[in-house]
């Protein structure tokens, strides 16, 4: 047999003790009752409660935020939900608490009724959640503002390079046009030592007439030189023009005029292989003479210099060796770009540094390339190997 | 996009002179619901929402133009250019009567009068005036508005409780109404209270109706005397009650105030 159900409690009892404060107010927040629950968590008692405007029990910011916000929700929308509120406790510590609110219209009036619960814990734990957002956001903010400040500094390096790029460029077209107006009153210095030597001169006169064609013919290289490398940086490289040439002979040739150059070095031809080559003569004599030029400016000149001309199947090879010091590896990277050194010697045999460049873009235009090898037992050689079927030479 | 979708603006009403009503802090043009349909049948009545609450276009909200009053003037005075038709009265609700004062001074001449409910040019105490509030009492409100960060968007949700006996307020309006983003709900309080507007206001020449309630909070009785005292050609109206929403909580009282220091500018007016 079924016992009796047992008896609920009266509704003020089942008020007073609900797990939740509870609060009926007037419009205007004035309490007119509040559970027990309610009274113990503020800490104060009844006769203090009733007759205070619910909202003073909140911090200042509650009260601000009751006034602009959630009093007119309560008044359009008739409720508000989980809206979250500091209350001062009668010590004076705070207490968090969630409020849900309805307005209810009964006839004998218009009542707020309130619930609230104790959120402490959870409060803590949203705080948390809120510091980690913020410092994610403050993580994500460095972020981007170490993003911008590298955008900015790339942005400060392009307009640096473009400077410095039109600075060289301005540079090199003024290399271009004072070796290409030099030219003219060179030749005429040339022409008219050359007229002077047929008539009878004193030993005097034609040792300085000598003197004056050697350093013109010197300074004509020199501007050779540097209008070559102004045809590679300003204009389109350098340009050539391929015949069928028997190799051997025309470095031959190039060495015979080179001996009377440079009548200090002892200058041997070396040729292997047979056949002919299709070529620019003009340029293969140029990668000659300023390979042998470097041999005598950095070589030991006690032994011989030896130029070597091969024929392979498909190669020809020209390359000039030397004994002397070994060029240090750092500098044989760099040996082929203007303006390098093989060593800082200050004396004589000091140039404007464009002859290897010259060898190595003359090589680029045959399709070819330059190659060094610098050490203590074999010597130094620099070679430039040049394909003998045309093929498209490499971007740039 | 447009103006009318940047600030949500709806235009009601007909008359020879142009009502604008402008939401303060913490709400949108919602809250006018009281009170608007008073005036439609004499004037032409146009709502909008501030930038970044209710339904305006969030997309538009500009943290560096938003953090000065004078970029909410700035679209106030856009609204006037594009809305108004006749002589135009600004009513603004708390921090829009400083909005309104700030586009009176944009485009001097263009606005006829303002209404006032609920002003204050400076919420915080200093030397000598009372606006109510320490420099304290706004942190903890930008504290209570981060700890409410999560549950926002509970408050702002259509409620599980019902709402009995409410005037008709259509479902669509209450699913939205008040609706505001947490950070850009932050950046206004900040925005709203630390202002300080009393050099704007002061000397203002504009006929002005100040309604002051008894008991307001955020704007005290001794920050609605001091307006009256700075503002030349304002009245102060003092309207009996509690809280900061008088167009809500007592809208006849500030209508019939309204009405009658609106009266100029109603057809058949005599004089």
């Amino acid at each position: 047999m079924p016992a009796d159900p047992p008896a609920l409690p009266d509704f003020e009892a089942l008020f007073e003790g609900a797990p939740c404060g509870l609060i009926v107010t007037t419009e205007d927040g004035t309490i007119l009752r509040a559970n027990d629950i309610f009274r113990t968590w503020i800490g104060l008692e009844p006769s203090e409660l009733c007759g205070r405007q619910f909202q003073k029990l909140l911090t200042m910011g509650g009260r601000i935020f009751h006034q602009t916000h959630w009093a007119p929700l309560m008044r359009m929308q008739g409720s508000v939900a989980e809206v979250k509120l500091d209350l001062v406790h009668c010590a004076g510590h705070t207490v968090t608490m969630l409020l849900n609110g309805v307005r209810r219209e009964y006839p004998g009036g218009v009542f707020y009724e309130l619930a609230l619960f104790g959120t402490t814990d959870r409060d803590r734990y949203e705080r948390e959640l809120l510091a980690a957002r913020k410092q994610a956001e403050a993580l994500l903010s460095e972020k981007t503002d170490a993003e911008m400040a590298l955008r900015q500094a790339k942005a400060e390096l392009k307009l640096a390079y473009e400077k410095s790029q039109r600075r060289a460029l301005f540079a090199e077209q003024m290399v271009a046009i004072a070796s290409h107006d030099l030219k003219n009153p060179l030749t005429a210095i040339k022409m008219a030592t050359d007229l002077l030597s047929r008539g009878e001169r004193s030993i005097q006169e034609t040792q300085l007439l000598g003197h004056i064609s050697q350093s013109s013919e010197r300074a004509r290289r020199m501007i050779a030189q540097l209008l070559d490398f102004a045809l590679v940086r300003v204009g389109h490289g350098i340009g050539i023009t391929r015949n069928p040439l028997d190799l051997h002979k025309v470095i031959g040739q190039s060495v015979n005029e080179l001996r009377l150059a440079f009548p200090q070095a002892n200058l041997r031809h070396e040729s292997l292989g047979v056949g002919t080559a299709d070529l620019d003569a003009d340029r293969i004599q140029q990668i000659v003479g300023n390979l042998v030029a470097n041999s005598v400016a950095y070589g030991d000149l006690d032994y011989p210099i030896t130029i070597t001309s091969s024929l392979e199947d498909v190669t020809a090879t020209v390359s000039v060796h030397n004994r002397g010091c070994v060029i240090e590896e750092g500098v044989m990277a760099r040996l082929f770009e203007p303006m390098t050194r093989a060593s800082e010697r200050e004396d004589n045999v000091r140039s404007v540094g464009l002859g290897l460049f010259i060898v190595r873009e003359i090589a680029k235009a045959h399709g070819g390339e330059v190659a060094v090898s610098s050490n203590a037992i074999d010597g130094t050689t620099f070679s430039a190997r040049l394909p003998l079927v045309e093929r498209p030479t490499g971007p740039g | 996009m447009t103006l009318q979708q940047r600030n949500n603006v709806s235009v009601e009403g007909d008359g020879p002179a142009t009502l604008i009503l402008s939401h303060g802090f913490g709400c949108d043009q919602t809250m006018w619901i009281y009170l608007y349909r008073h005036f439609t049948s004499r004037f032409r009545v146009v709502r909008y929402d501030l930038v970044g609450a209710g339904k305006s276009d969030l997309g538009a909200y500009d943290k560096e133009k938003y953090s000065l009053l004078a970029g909410y003037a700035h679209d106030l005075s856009e609204i006037i250019e594009h809305y108004a038709v006749g002589p135009v009265i600004l009513v603004g609700h708390s921090v829009s009567a400083m909005i309104g004062a700030l586009a009176d001074r944009m485009m001097p001449g263009r606005v006829a009068a303002h209404v006032m409910v609920g002003p204050s040019p400076c919420y915080i105490d200093s030397d000598g005036y009372v606006g109510g509030f320490t420099r304290e009492d706004i942190d903890s409100l930008l504290d209570t508005l981060d700890s409410n960060y999560l549950g926002w968007s509970s408050t702002m949700a259509p409620v599980i409780m019902g709402a009995p006996g409410q005037p008709a307020l259509s479902e669509e309006l209450a699913n939205s109404f008040c609706r505001t983003e947490p950070e850009i709900a932050k950046q206004f309080a900040r925005v709203t209270f630390l202002s300080d507007n009393r050099s704007d206001i002061a000397g203002l020449a504009t006929p002005t109706l100040i309604l002051q309630s008894t008991d307001d909070l955020i704007a005290p009785l001794a920050v609605g005397e001091y307006l009256h005292a700075v503002m030349p050609a304002s009245t102060l109206c003092i309207i009996p009650n509690v809280g900061h929403c008088p167009h809500m909580s007592a809208p006849s009282a500030c209508s019939e105030a309204m009405d009658q220091f609106l009266s100029p500018w109603v057809v058949g007016h005599a004089g």
